[in-house]
């Protein structure tokens, strides 16, 4: 098989580092090269991979390359999905996939009409720990499910995440759309009802950091995600992706990153889990590839983006009226 | 010496039954159970009388201290005639079905002048009193948000009343009314509730539900109460602050575990104890009460305690109800 040739547009956001390294591994794919508004990043980058550093956009978008992935600050998504479309390429966005909900319909109509895919970086669907316990969901070992409680609380990021102007709000932007999207794949229903409490006492800044949200599926089911930024600086990771769920006939709990090993630095005097377990951002870029090789609709699509993002956003409405929001 | 009389001859009868007997200032004089045999079983291991109604015990005994533990819709009545017999009472949780309950319950014993005692024991857990005290100190900074999780298979009790949730309240009003007295204990006032749950559901033995409260302070609490869970009991907490964060879960503090091997080898059984602890919580918070009474000074929990537990009980039930946000006022 020939390899689906691959480039990607901006490394503002740090998952770009995962997805470069998975280019550059999978044998299916032809790491094209990079092109970054950041061209000290991108000579950096560049470098330390061995790949093409393109000085324009347009100059890595006028090669022969197929696909783009898409790692700029959120707010940059739309203009930098809608030029890779209108040359052609298919593209894999990071989420969330915009910053309100006209720019994900239009990101998603540009895509449609010039006939090139849009994937949404949800790389936890293809996390293991998610695959099984969708299997178990599926297969009916759970019975009806009641209820989810999800988190996906992280450290902060810093740097243009805390921007708003950049990233189009805090931890709700940032941390709802993984865990929406995976009760959403989960269970084949959609949200219909979204309450929210939110707040900056964390730090105390112009941007949220802490958060639960309440949410309402079509099939009656209901949940709750903390999107928080509430992981100290002296946490010994950056997170976690956690779902317990709640059937007529079983629970399933899984922590997608508990595959680590505990450990004790004295150089540091730091205490670190070191993750072992499946490269979920590896599986989702070659997913990215085999859709492209294969012209098969891709498994996570611009619309999956867009309904996780409406989430979010109607969280934050509800934190400002004190009321739920519905989305239907 | 305070002379306890102790209704309702279920197992939290039993516990109570046994530490105030095991108590240098307490003695436990009489048990009180509709099935008469029950009440004689733990009464004859304690040289305390058995009887049928807490009026009898009352007219036939000497007793100082009322000890309710009996199934929530009945402990109106039994607190209406220990006030009016001027008795000290200690009331499992909830102290009432409702707030309307409450508060009346609360109103009758402070006329009557006696002291009535909310039995929220969380707050004798020495995790709980651990983390409050780390809290308290502020070595995490201010406190931003705090998760709390409660549940376990959910057991009938004497003639299955939990699983009738009309009859307990379910997992708000009998399990996580514990947290939300201890996060009461910890920020303060709550302003807001938001819940999600199965009470009205009413899917037979099992009850599920997850809590947002927003306190004065700021703080947000996210509470989860199931009892949809098939394994043993279990809690947990974290508390985020602005310089550090808590985090404890029961099923990672067990220091002692006990695994048998079945005789062919094929399957196993693990067994945990309760308490790994010279005291029981239960005996902690028993102590102190009859500590208190003793020495004539106000308990660690009061009667309003357990009636705003309640207040907030019956706002996350409204919440469920109607699926709106509940504003305390």
């Amino acid at each position: 098989m020939t390899p689906v040739k691959i480039g990607m547009m901006s490394f503002a956001h740090m998952h770009a580092f995962s997805y470069a390294a998975a280019l550059k591994n999978l044998d299916c794919i032809e790491f094209v090269g990079i092109a970054d508004d950041d061209s000290k990043r991108a000579a950096k980058v560049a470098k330390d991979l061995g790949v093409k550093a393109f000085a324009e956009y347009e100059d890595l978008l006028n090669t022969d390359v197929q696909g783009i992935i898409v790692c700029s600050e959120n707010i940059n998504h739309r203009r930098h999905v809608v030029v890779a479309a209108q040359h052609e390429k298919h593209v894999m966005c990071e989420k969330p996939l915009a910053t309100t909900n006209e720019d994900a319909d239009a990101m998603i109509e540009v895509c449609k009409r010039a006939n090139v895919k849009l994937l949404t970086a949800f790389p936890c669907r293809y996390h293991p720990a998610f695959v099984q316990l969708k299997h178990t969901v599926d297969s009916g070992e759970l019975g009806k499910l009641l209820a989810v409680k999800g988190t996906n609380q992280g450290q902060c990021p810093g740097g243009w995440f805390v921007d708003k102007s950049l990233s189009g709000g805090g931890a709700i932007i940032d941390h709802t759309v993984h865990v929406v999207d995976l009760m959403r794949c989960m269970t084949g229903a959609e949200p219909v009802r979204v309450y929210a409490e939110i707040d900056n006492r964390m730090f105390g800044k112009d941007y949220d950091d802490t958060g639960v949200l309440t949410v309402e599926f079509s099939n009656g089911m209901y949940s709750t995600v903390d999107a928080s930024w509430s992981r100290p600086k002296s946490y010994a990771t950056w997170g976690n992706v956690k779902m317990d769920v709640v059937g007529t006939d079983g629970i399933a709990e899984m922590d997608m990153f508990s595959q680590v090993i505990e450990a004790f630095y004295d150089k540091t005097m730091s205490y670190k889990y070191e993750y072992w377990g499946d490269d979920a951002d590896s599986e989702l870029v070659a997913a990215f590839a085999r859709s492209i090789a294969e012209d098969t609709p891709p498994e996570v699509t611009g619309e999956d983006g867009a309904k996780a993002l409406a989430v979010a956003l109607a969280a934050y409405e509800s934190a400002k009226t004190g009321k739920p929001v519905s989305l239907v | 010496m305070q002379r306890v009389a102790v209704i309702g001859a279920g197992t939290m009868g039993r516990t109570h039954a046994s530490i105030y007997a095991s108590l240098p200032n307490a003695e436990v004089v009489a048990i009180c159970d509709l099935r008469l045999e029950a009440a004689q079983e733990i009464a004859e291991t304690h040289s305390a009388r058995a009887f049928a109604n807490l009026e009898e015990a009352l007219n036939e005994v000497e007793i100082d201290l009322v000890d309710i533990c009996t199934p929530t819709p009945t402990h109106l009545d039994h607190i209406k005639t220990a006030a009016a017999a001027g008795k000290n009472i200690s009331c499992e949780k909830p102290l009432a079905r409702t707030i309307s309950q409450a508060m009346e319950v609360q109103r009758i014993c402070e006329e009557a002048g006696v002291t009535l005692f909310a039995a929220h024991v969380v707050r004798w857990f020495p995790e709980y009193r651990r983390l409050k005290a780390i809290i308290d100190s502020g070595a995490i900074g201010e406190t931003v948000m705090v998760r709390t999780m409660r549940g376990g298979m959910l057991h009938g009790g004497v003639g299955n009343w939990f699983t009738n949730l009309q009859m307990s309240g379910g997992a708000v009003l009998d399990l996580i009314i514990h947290d939300f007295d201890w996060l009461r204990w910890c920020y303060g006032r709550i302003r807001r509730v938001y819940a999600k749950g199965l009470y009205a559901a009413q899917i037979p033995g099992k009850d599920h539900t997850l809590v947002t409260l927003r306190f004065d302070s700021g703080v947000i609490a996210h509470i989860e109460g199931n009892w949809a869970r098939p394994d043993k009991f279990c809690t947990s907490v974290e508390v985020a602050g602005t310089e550090g964060l808590l985090s404890f879960s029961s099923t990672d503090s067990m220091p002692l575990v006990i695994k048998h091997r079945s005789s062919d080898g094929t399957t196993s059984t693990t067994s945990v104890p309760d308490f790994v602890a010279t005291r029981t919580p239960y005996h902690l918070e028993l102590e102190h009460y009859i500590n208190c009474l003793e020495q004539g000074i106000t308990p660690d929990v009061t009667a309003e305690d357990g009636v705003e537990a309640i207040r907030i009980c019956e706002a996350a039930l409204k919440s469920i109800s109607t699926g709106e946000p509940i504003t305390l006022v």
